[in-house]
């Protein structure tokens, strides 16, 4: 399904966004505390994921 | 990936820098903003859901028609709407209220869109006097509408006075120049373009007719966005709509509204204004915690020997004036890098946002930073005093 393929860029360009704010909040010393490698370690699954997701949806 | 294209560069200065910018800090975008932008950077994203009666702000789908009702409330006046700027907001004023001769009241620190607008209508600015600390008081106003009335042979139309200048930073007597305008019945313009969106503000309370936030400088949102809110009394005059039929076609456009040139900012930056509404609403509660952080810095930066501020003291914004001739431009004037050595190690320790190459009097805003930035940019600056054998006290 082609939506669900459009549905995971979006889902997965969001969450890189997410991380993007993580970097405006550490700058410029990027010191993360537990909080923000829980978040970014999330981030970087759902982006995972949602490639796993695009990849499956077009390249079967 | 340095570059969109070639020759645009990817703009990454939020992300790898502290960016102490005396305007940008508080039009920094919200996650929510920057995915909005994503999804309805297409041109009229806005217009996919338009249904009669066809106006943007009457649009249900995304929820156009009850931010601006959220909006209006947010800022406690009765009728708001997003416009391309604040300086548009003064024009829908201004052009509504002034005629070819009539003067309008600015302050000494007026930005120079509220002079645009003035002259656009064919009007005169009288600019009000400052008082030694560089605020504009309600006397001193007070006295320039008795010298406008003298000179002119009538009063002013309007006044147009900003709650937070762009130049110190400074908090103006809003609530007793509104009280004047009431007082000389001449309808009254709170410029609020550095308050609204970071600070608790209310229209009403405050005495305004007309209220103009800006939505790139303190709303979290993209340029051009800003909001002009106003009382009910006058949403017939300035939110008029129009009344021009075709001569040959006899079309009319009744619904749509002559100042605001019928739909005015239909994208992407409505939206991302709308995604940053949330936030923005919760972080002006937290207004005294970013006024703490500002005091914190300039009391750090006030022990650099020779270090001045020339705005109000203690702050009261995160947009300040400072002085450094008597310290870092001591060192401009024999570096081989004049001015620009300031930078250099401004960047070097990752801050941004000064005006490069300035050492005397130049601006610099904390808001948004988190206390370990604000620490860091204090430190940093003690660092570089150091380098320079410029006491630290």
């Amino acid at each position: 399904m082609i939506e669900k393929a459009v549905e995971e860029t979006f889902a997965a360009l969001f969450a890189l966004i997410d991380l993007r704010q993580i970097f405006r909040e550490t700058k410029p010393t990027y010191q993360f505390n537990s909080e923000q490698k829980r978040q970014t370690k999330e981030i970087i699954e759902r982006v995972r994921q949602s490639m796993d997701i695009i990849e499956k949806e077009l390249m079967k | 990936m340095k570059y969109i294209i070639e020759d645009i560069e990817v703009r990454a200065r939020e992300e790898l820098f502290i960016n102490i910018h005396p305007i940008q800090p508080a039009g920094r975008l919200t996650p929510e903003a920057m995915k909005a932008i994503i999804a309805y950077g297409d041109g009229y994203s806005t217009c996919d859901w338009c249904r009669k009666p066809f106006r943007l702000d009457k649009i249900q789908r995304p929820p156009i028609d009850e931010f601006h009702a959220e909006l209006a409330k947010f800022v406690g006046m009765d009728q708001a709407r997003v416009v391309p700027g604040a300086r548009r907001g003064f024009q829908a004023v201004v052009s509504s209220l002034i005629e070819k001769g009539d003067s309008v009241i600015v302050s000494s620190l007026a930005h120079y869109t509220e002079f645009l607008a003035v002259e656009d209508a064919g009007g005169v600015v009288k600019e009000v006097p400052l008082n030694e600390e560089n605020i504009v008081t309600a006397e001193n106003t007070a006295n320039k509408i008795e010298k406008v009335k003298k000179e002119m042979g009538k009063l002013p139309k309007l006044i147009m006075m900003d709650h937070f200048d762009y130049m110190f930073g400074n908090e103006h007597n809003i609530h007793g120049i509104a009280n004047v305008a009431k007082e000389y019945g001449i309808p009254f313009l709170a410029n609020c373009a550095y308050s609204i969106g970071v600070m608790p503000v209310n229209g009403k309370e405050m005495g305004a007719d007309f209220l103009v936030g800006s939505g790139h400088k303190s709303f979290a949102s993209p340029a051009p966005s800003g909001i002009i809110a106003i009382a009910d009394e006058w949403v017939e005059k300035v939110f008029r709509t129009t009344q021009m039929v075709g001569d040959v076609t006899k079309r009319k456009f009744g619904i749509k509204e002559v100042e605001m040139m019928g739909c005015t900012i239909m994208g992407a930056n409505l939206i991302a204004m709308m995604a940053s509404f949330p936030a923005v609403r919760e972080r002006v509660k937290h207004w005294d915690d970013e006024v703490k952080k500002s005091n914190y810095f300039i009391d750090e930066f006030l022990k650099i020997q020779g270090n001045e501020v020339l705005s109000e003291m203690p702050r009261k914004h995160t947009l300040t004036k400072v002085d450094t001739t008597r310290s870092f431009d001591k060192i401009a004037q024999t570096h081989k890098r004049r001015g620009f050595f300031f930078s250099d190690e401004l960047k070097e320790r990752r801050i941004v946002g000064e005006f490069a190459g300035a050492t005397k009097a130049w601006k610099l805003n904390t808001y948004g930073l988190t206390w370990d930035q604000i620490k860091y940019l204090a430190q940093t600056f003690h660092e570089i005093a150091k380098k320079y054998r410029i006491n630290v006290v």
